[in-house]
């Protein structure tokens, strides 16, 4: 993050540059962990010929990528100002609400590298075509498809899009003469200018240890969120739909019966063998798979039989085992091709599971029920 | 609830007006049952909601975070390097896939093992995703009640969970470690059986190569 750095980075780019007339290719920015956004696809052109860094410290090293494998010269949005028509994306480093939608506003494809996501007052600006984020350099790749750089690349079609998409939804984003310039965007900012080495070293430390404190707010930031989504969008309606399972047994008093029925069962290790031996039979398992939600729901009413008294704690444990014997049998092929098996492989062994299932799911009650001595 | 449901019973028996008081007396009885028995849902769902989700999501916060501080390139390191023996591919591998990637994406981590090893590391690691969410339930935070439905069931006893969670745990590793050695035997069994014995060497030869080329 020094001058230095900065120079030889100008010094690539325009060694690349000469190079454009040639040679031009599309670039496709994928999210990273934790990030956001299906990707992008960028590419430059005759008028489009910068990728603003605006990270502080120097040119970001994915501004830097990006700048390369473009054909397009990385610059400095902290030192530089450039007209918003001739940038084929903008860098940023924002996981907050605020200047993360500056670019995406303006209609110009936005690469954050943190993970951001959209918030804040420029939220609705903040779009799939537009923005990706938590982007490293790994996620900054040749794009093979010359097809899809057509559609998705930031020619002037894309923001002429965003415009007529945001005049549909009432917000708008503003004609161009009336969208804040680049220049009143970056004086907004806080620069160092050109104001000497000295001074740029001195904001380079202050940038540096606020780029980390950022860094960290944003990680937590995106964990929070995330963990935020999960629980409104699958544990919340998981727990609401149990809970209705759950009042009708209870209420009912179907609990109470099949606690007469279970607890037999359940309650001395044959029984429990002999379920964990039926849910793993091969032509069940697969279909006693998905989403564990057979399992989920015969655990929670197992556990409606534990809290009633019906079933003895100790057997909790092999419990838990006899009722996931099938766990994953329904996801074998898909699991497998995750771990880019090859066709034969999955042929071999999507059997050898199945078949494994009914040798180890007793097993496990076994051992479960071994284990759970002294609880 | 129960005066309500003590007037509806003792109404047919009054002598005037029992026709109504019979109709009335059902449309009661149902009023009383219907609402009763979403108030006992409603109960049951508070239960949930203040009794696990406060914690979990603090807790899944914490390890979304640390799971990216920590790194994919780290933990992919380290995953490849428990890859080559048979003891850690089936222990160490499925727990440090799972506790990075969570379900599902841990089955991409079978990449990194030749063809024959793969079907045997994919049923190590599914079968870890129900123990692991007792201690790291955002590991596969959308299957939680596998375990929380029998844990909830000993809270209510008004026991702790943490014995039972301990030991769901550790007996899930044990559980896990068999079953790969299993599966993988059982795929070699396949192997030879379906007449794959040549193609599956091809695929070892093709694996090494790889990694000599990495390497170089």
């Amino acid at each position: 993050m020094t001058d230095h750095e900065t120079t030889t980075g100008r010094e690539t780019a325009t060694g690349t540059d000469t190079a454009t007339g040639t040679e031009t290719s599309t670039v496709f920015v994928r999210a990273g962990a934790g990030g956001w956004g299906p990707g992008l696809t960028l590419r430059s052109d005759e008028q489009r010929t910068k990728v603003l860094s605006v990270t502080g410290g120097g040119i970001h090293p994915v501004a830097q990528k990006i700048a390369d494998l473009t054909g397009a010269e990385a610059v400095d949005g902290f030192n530089t100002t450039v007209p918003d028509d001739e940038v084929v994306a903008a860098v940023i480093n924002c996981g907050g609400t605020a200047r993360i939608g500056v670019y995406p506003r303006k209609g110009i494809p936005t690469v954050d590298v943190y993970p951001g996501a959209p918030g804040g007052p420029l939220a609705k600006y903040i779009t799939e075509e537009l923005f990706v984020s938590a982007v490293g350099m790994n996620e900054v790749t040749r794009s093979t498809s010359d097809g899809d750089a057509a559609g998705a690349a930031p020619a002037g079609g894309t923001s002429d899009g965003a415009m007529s998409g945001g005049r549909d939804s009432g917000g708008g984003v503003p004609p161009r003469d009336e969208r804040p310039s680049a220049s009143a965007v970056a004086a907004t900012l806080p620069v160092g200018g050109p104001l000497g080495k000295a001074f740029n070293a001195v904001t380079n430390v202050f940038v540096g240890f606020g780029s980390a404190v950022g860094s960290f707010v944003n990680t937590m930031l995106a964990a929070g969120r995330q963990t935020i989504d999960l629980t409104l969008k699958t544990i919340l309606p998981f727990m609401a739909y149990v809970s209705l399972l759950l009042g009708i047994v209870m209420y009912t008093g179907v609990a109470e019966w099949m606690g007469q029925v279970l607890s037999p069962i359940a309650s001395n290790p044959f029984g429990l063998l002999a379920i964990s031996f039926v849910v793993a039979l091969p032509f069940l398992s697969p279909v006693l798979g998905p989403g564990a939600a057979i399992a989920q729901v015969v655990g929670t009413l197992m556990g409606s039989q534990i809290a009633i008294g019906a079933l003895p704690v100790q057997y909790a444990l092999p419990t838990l085992f006899a009722i996931n014997g099938q766990v994953g049998c329904d996801f074998v092929p898909v699991g497998l091709a995750l771990g880019e098996a090859k066709p034969e492989t999955v042929a071999v062994g999507t059997p050898a599971v199945l078949i494994s299932r009914m040798i180890t799911s007793p097993l496990a009650v076994v051992i479960a029920w071994a284990a759970s001595f002294g609880l | 609830m129960q005066v309500l449901a003590v007037m509806a019973q003792q109404q047919p028996a009054q002598p005037e007006g029992e026709t109504s008081g019979g109709v009335l007396g059902v449309f009661e009885w149902l009023g009383t049952h219907f609402i009763g028995l979403f108030e006992e849902a409603g109960s049951q769902f508070v239960d949930l909601v203040t009794g696990i989700l406060p914690t979990l999501i603090v807790l899944l916060t914490f390890m979304y975070a640390l799971t990216t501080f920590v790194g994919e390139e780290r933990v992919t390191r380290a995953v490849q390097w428990c890859g080559r023996w048979w003891i850690t591919r089936y222990s160490v591998m499925p727990i440090l896939a799972l506790l990075m990637l969570t379900n599902p994406m841990a089955y991409s981590f079978g990449r990194f093992l030749p063809e024959r090893y793969k079907p045997a590391f994919y049923d190590s690691a599914v079968s870890f995703v129900h123990p692991v969410t007792t201690f790291f339930p955002y590991a596969n935070a959308g299957e939680l009640f596998v375990w929380f439905g029998i844990a909830n069931g000993v809270t209510q006893l008004g026991e702790s969970t943490v014995p039972l969670a301990l030991r769901y745990f550790l007996v899930g590793i044990l559980v896990i470690f068999i079953r790969g050695i299993v599966t993988e035997k059982l795929t070699a069994f396949m192997i030879k059986r379906t007449g794959r014995s040549e193609v599956f060497a091809d695929f070892d030869r093709q694996f090494e190569q790889a990694k000599a080329s990495e390497k170089a």
